[in-house]
């Protein structure tokens, strides 16, 4: 049953540190002939698999990366005076920004600030509250192919896998639209012909320079995504 | 045989002027030779004196009789070799024992050969002057004690009109926007920002290009202590590889009687970058070789190619 669900593969656009276009959608393996990750194969397999096509390609490994995100929600105290549904905020660490914690909100605006962040979450236990079992992350292996950066991550909630994370960094080009075609020429090489078309933020962005926020919105949106995921997919969910 | 025959005169008349200088040399010594013996073998001072003044002037009659006479016989002589085109060498095809020395014919060969080796070494240096490599005139050939000399002027140019010249280039492209300062005295160093794709340092000396650096748009330019990193290259593959191609245009575009000319050319080609990661390769039509974008661009047409894409 859980097999099943790790044939989504995940992925994420993303340029350099400081720049890039982003692009949360869902790459379905089910079904694509071209793709020879069979029905039914465990992440990681699929992991596996791909992994080998990026160092057939040419790809080094460089390391391993992380990335994990909370949810809080406003505590029940609060929310009784405003009289409205309280807003979910995300806490996010990346290790790419090791000495950086990232706090968004859904549709919000996101904040970058010192890990100590941390610890005024703790403080502020009366107003947010962490969602229970809510903790979820990826982690991986980084791949440098010329100036590309790829990291492929296994996606867990607790203690099950639930899909795979495909990030791809380009970091000489630090306006996203100028670089979507070059992006996907890349992601095809080594995911075949079945990749996404171009995700609305490559171009509604326009001209603006990439950021690491914008990384972390991809991986909170992306997060969500496999959150809202039935546990069993069902037949024809494609 | 118009020649010939009037050689043949010339021979006569040379032979008449050979003894008419031999007359002429023995009655110089005849007026020596009597100055030397003086006055003696006279019984009186009065006959001695009559005598050597008769003698005297004798010698002298015949001296200026002589060189009268040598006068006319070169005027019959003339120029021989006057419009002979090797001049007074020509002669040495009168000698008559051609087999034994054809120096003459030798020596005509030599004269044809070097007239036609200044004719090609002519051209040469006119083609070469317009396509010159050299990029200023002090580097070849010349003493180091001679160099300040030579400088070209437009080493010497005032910064005002380097000034002006960069700033027009600036006015004339608003996607790419140059900041000149100077850092280390006169020499310029241009930081060229080409929209959000690129930026290049450039070293000028006066309005030669010395060396260019491009780096990536969110890439650091800067050493420590906040003047322009000359040295250091780029972290990503791509902008080093521009580098590369940049070097190479500079060594292009050259016209040292024009710097400012160069300076603008090579500019309008660095412009043609701000298409770096949108522009597929005009001969395979993909984004990516080797995982590297088009990074080459085409000096005359400015088209993108790949860098083992380009004829
Ligand atoms: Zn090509």
């Amino acid at each position: 049953m859980e097999m099943f669900r790790s044939n989504t593969v995940w992925y994420i656009i993303c340029q350099p540190p400081t720049a890039c276009g982003y692009s949360t959608g869902q790459l379905r393996f089910r079904g694509v002939s071209q793709m020879p990750v069979a029905e039914g194969k465990s992440v990681q397999q699929t992991v596996e698999l791909l992994t080998r096509k990026l160092e057939v390609l040419g790809a080094e490994k460089q390391g391993t990366f992380c990335v994990d995100c909370e949810t809080y929600h406003t505590a029940a105290s609060t929310l009784g005076s405003q009289g409205q549904a309280g807003k979910l905020m995300y806490v996010m660490h990346n290790s790419e920004y090791p000495l950086s914690c990232f706090a968004l909100f859904e549709n919000g605006p996101c904040l970058t600030a010192d890990t100590n962040f941390d610890v005024l979450m703790v403080k502020l236990k009366g107003f947010f509250q962490s969602a229970k079992a809510s903790k979820i992350e990826t982690r991986g292996t980084r791949y440098q192919y010329c100036d590309f950066l790829v990291k492929v991550g296994t996606v867990t909630m607790g203690p099950s896998a639930r899909g795979i994370s495909v990030e791809v960094e380009y970091g000489p080009c630090v306006v996203a639209s100028d670089c979507w075609s070059l992006l996907l020429e890349f992601l095809q090489s080594f995911l075949g012909s079945h990749t996404p078309g171009a995700p609305a933020v490559f171009g509604n962005r326009h001209d603006t320079v990439y950021g690491p926020a914008d990384t972390m919105v991809q991986y909170m949106e992306l997060f969500n995504k496999i959150r809202k995921q039935p546990q069993v997919p069902v037949a024809g969910i494609r | 045989m118009a020649d010939v025959l009037s050689v043949g005169v010339n021979l006569e008349a040379f032979a008449q002027a050979i003894s008419a200088i031999q007359a002429l040399r023995s009655s110089v010594s005849r007026v020596f030779d009597c100055l030397k013996d003086g006055m003696r073998n006279k019984e009186t001072l009065e006959g001695r004196e009559k005598a050597f003044i008769a003698h005297f002037q004798d010698n002298l009659h015949s001296v200026n009789r002589d060189l009268n006479e040598l006068e006319r016989l070169s005027n019959l002589v003339g120029k021989p070799s006057e419009n002979h085109p090797l001049h007074n060498s020509g002669l040495l095809s009168l000698d008559p024992v051609q087999d034994k020395t054809p120096l003459y014919s030798q020596l005509l060969q030599a004269y044809k050969w070097s007239n036609k080796l200044q004719y090609h070494a002519g051209l040469a240096s006119g083609l070469l002057n317009q396509q010159s490599l050299k990029r200023s005139a002090n580097q070849m050939g010349v003493s180091a004690k001679r160099r300040p000399k030579a400088q070209p002027t437009t080493l010497v140019l005032p910064p005002q009109y380097v000034d002006d010249v960069i700033s027009r280039i600036d006015r004339m492209f608003p996607e790419m926007s140059i900041h000149l300062s100077r850092p280390n005295g006169t020499s310029a160093m241009l930081l060229v920002t080409l929209g959000k794709v690129l930026k290049v340092i450039v070293v000028m000396r006066s309005l030669f290009i010395d060396r260019t650096i491009v780096k990536g748009y969110n890439e650091n330019v800067y050493t420590e202590d906040g003047k322009l990193d000359i040295w250091s290259k780029s972290n990503y593959q791509v902008f080093q590889k521009v580098t590369d191609h940049a070097t190479t245009a500079l060594l292009h575009y050259q016209l040292p009687q024009m710097p400012d000319v160069v300076v603008r050319s090579f500019m309008t080609w660095l412009r043609s970058y701000i298409k770096l990661f949108q522009a597929p390769c005009q001969r395979c039509g993909k984004f990516l070789q080797d995982g590297l974008p088009p990074t080459w661009r085409d000096f005359r047409t400015l088209e993108a190619f790949h860098d083992t894409c380009r004829q």
